[in-house]
């Protein structure tokens, strides 16, 4: 057998490999037996995917003020609504989810509270998942929970 | 996988100035198979970062704009245009624009990347991101720029 014909054999087992051992979304939606690091990777992205769609619809929500003031007012009216209202919250508590968590991930990829390395004991707990990660997802759940508060009263008391 | 073949079908016949050849050729090569080949992964994760904190602090001050008078007062059309005429705040929009554009489009590339891999995927998910990151910030300067004429008429 060539080298030529053994590596085309690796490749197409590489290939073939790569497709069977993945479960797709499922893997990625799957919150349970990964504990709340896998809830915190979840909400990144799913907030992540939220918000870049918010910015692309205030892009063009805003883009009707160039058609003037009636263009505006009824572009407004949507969200002047108790869904828009709502929806609105929903962008305050994803956004500020979002960014505490992603300051906690920037910390955490630079290798800030990781904790120290060490051999690895019965049962098995990795140091990086750790009481700083853990409070550091608290403190983005909290903080999101209240600029959300503090949105929902903005939006409906008009102040 | 081209450039396995490349260099499998080299290795018996290998002297160190074709080892160095092979080596150039294997780095366009891989140029070539990634998709933004003037930037790795490392960079392209601090670029990440760099404007996700960046856009943290114009988009505090963008939304306190909206918070120093009556949240409804502040959305009436005279008073978003009057804040549209002012150049530090049109230049504001616009890197509030650029930077969520960049980090946003770019998260949405690292999560289409995780669920899938194979060079035609990459390859599209980098052209289809690219491609809408700047449709979105064209479009939005549009609005700047047209909002920031209103003062002219």
């Amino acid at each position: 057998m060539t080298t030529a014909s053994s590596a085309k054999r690796i490749d197409d087992n590489y290939n073939k490999n790569d497709r069977t051992n993945r479960e797709g979304l499922r893997g990625w939606l799957n919150p349970l037996a990964y504990g709340w690091e896998r809830v915190s990777y979840w909400f990144q992205r799913l907030t992540g995917i939220f918000l870049l769609v918010y910015f692309i619809g205030h892009v063009y929500e805003t883009s009707s003020l160039v058609s003037g003031p009636d263009a505006w007012a009824a572009m407004l009216e949507l969200t002047q609504t108790i869904g828009g209202h709502l929806f609105l919250i929903l962008v305050i508590g994803a956004s500020t989810l979002h960014t505490v968590n992603g300051i906690r991930l920037i910390f955490t990829q630079s290798g800030q509270g990781l904790g120290k390395p060490g051999r690895p004991d019965y049962p098995y707990d990795p140091t990086s998942i750790n009481n700083k990660q853990r409070s550091g997802l608290w403190i983005a759940f909290i903080l999101a929970a209240v600029a959300m508060l503090y949105g929902a009263n903005v939006l409906f008391s008009g102040e | 996988m081209g450039q396995m073949y490349f260099l499998v079908e080299n290795e018996e016949t290998m002297t160190s100035d074709s080892i160095k050849n092979n080596r150039n050729n294997n780095k366009n090569l891989t140029k070539w198979f990634s998709e933004i080949p003037f930037l790795r992964e490392s960079q392209i994760m601090k670029i990440h970062y760099i404007t996700g904190v960046g856009a943290l602090f114009v988009v505090a001050i963008h939304i306190m704009m909206r918070l120093i008078m009556p949240f409804n007062m502040s959305l009436e059309f005279e008073n978003v245009i009057l804040n549209y005429k002012n150049i530090f705040y049109a230049l504001l929009l616009e890197s509030i624009l650029i930077l969520i554009a960049i980090h946003g489009f770019n998260g949405l590339r690292v999560i289409l990347l995780e669920i899938r891999q194979t060079q035609i995927w990459e390859r599209a998910v980098n052209i289809l991101v690219i491609v809408a990151m700047i449709g979105i910030i064209a479009y939005g300067t549009r609005t700047i720029i047209i909002a920031n004429g209103f003062s002219l008429g």
